[in-house]
């Protein structure tokens, strides 16, 4: 018999924005992210206050996942963030900011929501449009035969994150491996579809970062004793190693047992029929002449006996993250089924051999083409690994987006500042038929246009955590960072030393103002092709495609919520 | 949700870290002090004098203090040295960076600055690494040999006067009164024979009574009085050669030189002199180095020593050299007297009488052994084996009692093992209590609990393949040539060890030595393990990185002579462009580098100048650090006058009476024994200090994630918390 009881009324919520419990988490989380951002971010300790793992963190997918938000306003904002990180991985605080800003700086003006809707949506065009046009003057295109960009890209994005605790050496040292291994999983030929392979991390905790490597082929960590039991391989010829892949359960356990009871008389063992299948399952696989068998779980103690007499290597646990590197290496079909395995599924090796590596052991599989690699990554402490592991798959993924995109936007807040200087020139220029396509008067037009820009400023000034201040020239619309508590009329060239992307050096001619003060719009110009670019040093880049996209849901966002006027919550 | 500012005017978490780093301080260097640590709630105490046990023992439910444990944890983990510099390190440079905060520097520029300050300094210090090859000529020159007669006593003496000098610190003097230098000291000599093969000196062992040279000479026996050594069968105590020797010149028994020479004879000479002659000079030379690591803990560091022999003589006949130390075990026998200490070939634990019962049938004979990794039980299955909750098993009969599957799965076990005439089974986990009964009644010694190395030790010694399973027992999993003996010591009586009886076992081709550590004080058998290890390990590295820093405070004091310079280069060139090995994110932070420079690189060495005070201070030999201070500014400036300063810690660090010497027990400064650091461990135990530091000092707020938000609001620390 069911129980029913009377539903209660459901709660609603009209304004959310105007209320003050809303206005003030939202300005927490503001603030979190703000304090986040950049390579001298400040960190965070995520934990559950009962003697939980404490996570150190700056990084937005890991901070966004750790915290438990229940107000609907803020989960609009975070699942936009985190979906934008599924995606592109990179930029993830770059587009809570924003959106926390524009929220901000959007609610300030008090204009209609349609109005300021309208309006951000024609600015973001106009941004969308500038990043996309060859005279974008804050994009740089990336070769790909020159790695010093791609270099950069990388390096940008591991220093900033300063919980992953590298030193100069060492965040040089993993941009290299990281682009190695991002390079070996580019295939040789290029056809028409051109599918790039794995990178596998290796996670190896408590050592040096500067013990970390990259091999070609899958390595997997065995135990020591093992090492010593493993060879010969069984060889199908002297360059094939027949390999086979389960992505069950081989530990001799029923585990589909379904529903309801399975009722068994006396004497009769189900574990030793099963064991029995896994017995004539090992008994195929040696007349098959396979030499290795991979397992994603266990396998019975009594098959690996089996297997091993009859000099069949045996590898369990692999974990699922390893099975579709391995599938795609060797050629091998997952078998899920114990019994009538197709010789079909069989995979092949080239080379089975064994690597021993800061005091751990592994088995080194080696396929007939690399476009599989492992790159053994190590950090001192759990924690320290977590975030460089986190960094390290974002740099892959940034260098997987700038391989389809060849771009790289300059970073270090240059972007902004450009950009910001580009839309308030462009809203001073505004053609009429623009406003009255968009139905609003040109104040309008400049009030929201302002707060559009104060808000990208406002995430370059967030790369500040030092008391510093930050700095726009008149001429390229990069920013620079100068300590803070000079007076207005003293001559900033003798204060700036660089630009933030790191393109240009002290120039005389540069004309600098301080960031949100009022000043005459200009054009700004482009970098490229400029004898005064500073190419010594690396530059700070950002992933254009990333950051692109990061742009227009941080608006989107900022629209959607500016845009509430009920809350309604269930509260059954 | 909650979030706490934790960095609001001065930085929380950084002074929690500095109190909590601060217990350490006594724990320092050669000489420490033991702490009590008393639970108020049980009244339970534990006595504890390392950096591990002490935070393993405390309550760290903060985030900085799991984070702490974590940090030393994983350098224990990793290494099993250097945790207390770690703790002390973290202590003064979180205090240091909190001074940095105050005086307004930047937080960027701390990170910076200290990073790279360190990552300098370890730099400068690789300039002080010692070869060990130089210092001994690589493990084969473990002297093992002590075949010519000629090698006096009297050469002994003069050939190495400081652990001469210092052996009246050591317990073994005093064996020599109670425990006579019997016919178990034949054993090494034994083992030391490169004819005897393990199972001819398992022979030798067993058999050793048979033996003419292993009787005791008349003047021995009165020595003993009526203790009848030969009669117990089978006992082994290997003591270090050397100590041997060390006890027998100093004893005072022995200064008619006759009757020193006699007994040498019967005691170390005994068996035929076989093999090559050790140099005397190598001998020291290893002797050296394994002392100069001892750090203080001479008789754990001998008993490490011994081992290196012990793994020596197995090694030279299968052809692989050097210090293993994944085949070393230890067996605790506490409430002995720490002259029972010793170190024996094999695998030694403690038994019930029972089991001892079993032993006395089976000594004498070789057995067949079955290596087993995990439980034997009837319920038990590997990892990973998922059992279905909805299968259930009917049963026609009505006879059939449930306790049948299980004696019916005993019967089966039992009959595997008496079919396969195993005698010996090694379990990892637990054994049923009836079957175990019923082995025994059987005449089948089963040993649990049993640690992975030492099976795998037995595994790769014998061929033998572990199972899981007793159902997969088939030739390849059984290995004979397996001796189980009692080892015993004469007057031990199993009353002494809470019941138990020690019993060794021993297989042929097995590496594996066990370090037999007794205390007489129960709550002590901790830290003597602990000690034994820690010395295990300063050796096991100095092999593996195959070089050593000099010891007591000479790298340190490098490091605080580097960063002056470093601080005097900033101070005078404050208009030269920073030089590339600052690395600084933001470009303002750059122009003021110079100016906060000093400091935060003053803050740094004020972290080695207090470890450095500290460490003398607690060797006794300064009465404040005040004083130590003003050595160390004394040996600073001296080394800075000297134009290179790694020349000049060199040199003085080989005239033996540096800050060093202060560092060593020695009483006078001419018995200075060298003191040796182990490299890669002392490098990572400064970065990962300095590491926890920084990350603290980043970390602006803590986010409290999950259910006890009500345990929160009601606390006392709730205004600091912000609710989302």
């Amino acid at each position: 018999m069911s129980r029913t009881e009377a539903k209660k009324p459901s709660l609603c919520t009209n304004d959310p924005l105007t209320k003050e419990r809303v206005s003030f988490s939202l300005s927490v989380l503001s603030g979190i992210v703000k304090s986040c951002y950049g390579p001298t971010g400040r960190l965070k300790q995520l934990h559950n206050g009962m003697g939980g793992y404490v996570r150190t963190t700056s990084q937005s997918s890991a901070l966004l996942g750790g915290l438990s938000i229940t107000h609907p306003v803020l989960k609009v904002l975070t699942a936009s963030v985190q979906n934008h990180i599924s995606r592109f991985s990179d930029c993830g605080l770059f587009t809570a900011i924003l959106c926390c800003s524009l929220v901000e700086n959007f609610q300030r003006i008090n204009f209609a929501a349609c109005t300021v809707t309208k309006i951000s949506r024609h600015l973001l065009s106009l941004c969308t449009d500038y990043l996309k046009s060859e005279a974008c003057g804050c994009r740089i295109s990336v070769d790909f035969d020159n790695i010093k960009t791609l270099l950069s890209l990388v390096h940008s994005i591991l220093a900033s994150k300063p919980a992953c605790m590298l030193n100069k050496t060492e965040a040089n040292h993993l941009s290299t491996l990281v682009l190695r291994a991002f390079l070996l999983t580019i295939p040789h030929t290029i056809e028409t579809n051109v599918v790039l392979g794995t990178c596998v991390i290796v996670p190896v905790k408590d050592k040096r970062v500067m013990d970390s490597t990259v091999f070609p082929g899958l390595l997997i960590e065995i135990p020591e004793f093992q090492l010593a039991r493993t060879f010969p391989v069984k060889r199908v010829s002297s360059s094939t190693i027949k390999m086979a892949l389960f992505c069950i359960s081989m530990s001799g356990d029923l585990s589909n047992t379904g529903e309801g009871t399975v009722i068994v008389h006396h004497g009769i063992s189900l574990e030793v029929a099963v064991l029995d299948q896994l017995l004539n399952l090992g008994k195929q696989l040696v007349n098959d002449q396979v030499g290795l068998v991979v397992c994603q779980k266990v396998i019975h103690p009594s098959l690996k006996q089996y297997l091993k007499e009859h000099h069949v290597i045996t590898i369990d646990r692999v974990g699922v993250s390893m099975m579709e590197p391995l599938s795609k290496m060797t050629g091998s079909q997952p078998i899920a089924a114990l019994h009538s395995v197709s010789p079909t599924c069989y995979g092949s090796l080239k080379d089975l051999r064994t690597e021993s590596f800061v005091s751990k052991h592994f088995l080194h599989l080696i396929p007939n083409d690399t476009l599989v690699c492992s790159l053994i990554l190590c950090n001192r402490s759990e924690m320290a690994w977590d975030e460089l592991k986190l960094a390290c798959q974002t740099a892959e993924h940034v260098l997987q987006l700038t391989i389809k995109q060849p771009l790289a936007l300059l970073g270090g807040g240059c972007t902004e500042t450009h950009l910001a200087s580009y839309i308030r020139h462009k809203s001073f220029t505004l053609p009429t038929n623009v406003l009255k396509a968009i139905d609003c008067s040109r104040t309008q037009y400049q009030l929201v246009a302002d707060a559009f820009c104060r808000s990208l400023e406002c995430v370059a000034c967030c790369l500040e955590h030092d008391d510093g201040e930050i700095l726009t020239d008149m001429v390229y619309g990069h920013s620079w960072s100068i300590q803070s508590g000079f007076p207005c009329d003293c001559n900033w060239s003798d204060l700036v030393l660089k630009c933030g992307c790191g393109i240009y050096n002290n120039q005389q001619n540069l004309n600098w103002t301080v960031l949100r003060s009022q000043c005459i719009p200009f054009a700004p110009q482009s970098c490229s092709n400029e004898p005064s670019i500073n190419s010594t040093d690396h530059l700070i880049l950002d992933c254009f495609t990333a950051k692109y996209s990061g742009l227009q849901v941080a608006v989107e966002t900022a629209n959607l919520i500016l845009d509430l006027s009920y809350i309604v919550e269930d509260q059954n | 949700m909650a979030f706490r500012n934790v960095n609001r005017r001065r930085h929380i978490g950084l002074q929690q870290l500095s109190s909590l780093a601060s217990i350490g301080r006594t724990l320092l260097g050669p000489v420490k002090s033991y702490k009590f640590i008393v639970d108020e709630s049980t009244n339970e105490s534990v006595l504890t004098c390392s950096a591990v046990r002490l935070l393993e023992s405390l309550d760290l439910t903060s985030a900085v203090g799991q984070l702490l444990n974590e940090t030393i944890q994983a350098q224990n983990k990793e290494y099993k040295t250097g945790m207390t510099t770690q703790l002390f390190l973290i202590g003064v440079w979180s205090s240091a960076v909190l001074e940095c905060l105050q005086q307004n520097v930047p937080f960027s520029l701390i990170v910076s600055v200290m990073s790279e300050g360190l990552n300098s300094c370890s730099e400068k210090v690789q300039c002080l690494q010692l070869s060990v090859h130089d210092l001994y000529k690589g493990p084969d020159s473990v002297p093992i040999h002590f075949s010519s007669s000629s090698l006096g006593p009297q050469i002994i003496e003069n050939k190495t006067p400081g652990i001469g000098a210092n052996s009246f610190l050591n317990p073994f003097v005093h064996i020599l009164k109670e425990v006579p230098v019997s016919k178990e000291e034949s054993v090494p000599e034994g083992l030391h024979s490169h004819q005897a093969s393990p199972c001819d000196l398992h022979n030798r062992c067993l058999n050793s009574h048979l033996c003419p040279t292993d009787y005791i000479t008349p003047s021995l026996v009165e020595l003993v009085g009526n203790k009848t050594m030969p009669a117990v069968p089978g006992s082994s105590l290997i003591a270090s050669s050397y100590t041997k020797r060390t006890r027998l010149t100093h004893s005072r028994y022995f200064n008619t030189p006759g009757k020193k020479h006699c007994s040498l004879q019967v005691d170390s000479f005994g068996g035929p002199p076989t093999g090559p002659v050790a140099c005397p000079y190598e001998f020291n030379d290893f002797e050296q180095l394994a002392m100069a690591l001892s750090h203080g803990n001479q008789s754990s560091m001998k008993l490490v020593q011994d081992i290196v022999r012990c793994q020596q003589q197995v090694a030279d006949h299968t052809g692989s050299s050097q210090f293993n130390i994944a085949e070393v075990v230890t067996c605790c026998l506490p409430g002995l007297s720490e002259h029972y200490s010793c170190v024996c070939p094999g695998y030694i634990t403690l038994v019930s009488p029972e089991k001892a019962t079993v032993t006395k049938q089976l000594q004498d004979r070789p057995l067949q052994i079955l290596l087993v990794d995990g439980d034997l039980t009837e319920k038990y299955r590997h990892l990973g084996f998922n059992r279905p909750s909805n299968v259930r098993t009917i049963s026609e009969n009505v006879g059939l009692q449930e306790s049948s599957s299980e004696s019916l799965w005993i019967n089966c076990v039992l009959d595997i093992l008496i079919q396969a005439k195993v005698n010996l089974v090694l379990v990892k986990g637990n054994v049923c209590e009836s079957l175990m009964e019923r082995c025994i009644l059987n005449n089948i010694l089963i040993i649990n609990p049993v640690t992975l190395n030492v099976l795998h030790a037995f595994g790769k010694g014998t061929g033998v393949q572990l199972v899981t399973y007793l159902s997969q027992v088939n030739s390849h999993c059984m290995g004979s040539s397996v001796w189980v003996d009692f080892w015993r010591t004469g007057d031990l009586s199993t009353m002494e060890l809470d019941n138990k009886v020690p019993i060794r076992i021993k297989a042929e081709g097995i590496h594996l030595v066990t370090a037999v550590l007794s205390s007489t004080v129960t709550s002590k058998m901790q830290v003597t393990e602990d000690q034994f290890w820690t010395c295990a390990y300063r050796l096991h590295h100095a092999l593996t990185d195959q070089k050593v820093f000099p010891g007591g405070g000479a790298v340190e004091l490098l490091c605080l002579s580097h960063l002056k310079t470093l601080e005097e280069q900033s101070l005078k060139q404050p208009d030269k462009k920073p030089s590339g090995d600052f690395y600084m994110s933001s470009c303002w932070l750059t122009k003021s580098l110079t100016q906060y420079k000093p400091v935060v690189l003053k803050a740094l060495a004020s972290g080695w100048h207090q470890y450095l005070s500290r460490v003398m201070c607690n060797t006794a030999h300064y009465a404040s650090e005040f004083e130590a201070s003003t050595s160390i500014e004394h040996h600073l400036k001296k080394a800075a006058d000297c134009g290179s300063p790694s020349a000049y810690i060199l040199k003085e660090f080989n005239k033996g009476d540096k800050v060093m010497g202060e560092f060593g027990l020695s009483a006078k400064p001419q018995e200075a024994v060298k003191i040796y650091d182990n490299v890669t461990p002392k490098v990572e135990a400064w970065r990962r200090a300095l590491d926890l530091v920084l990350l603290v000092l980043q970390t602006d707020a803590e986010i409290i994630t999950g259910p006890n938000r009500n345990q929160l609001l009601n606390s006392h620390v709730s205004s600091e918390f912000i609710f989302l």
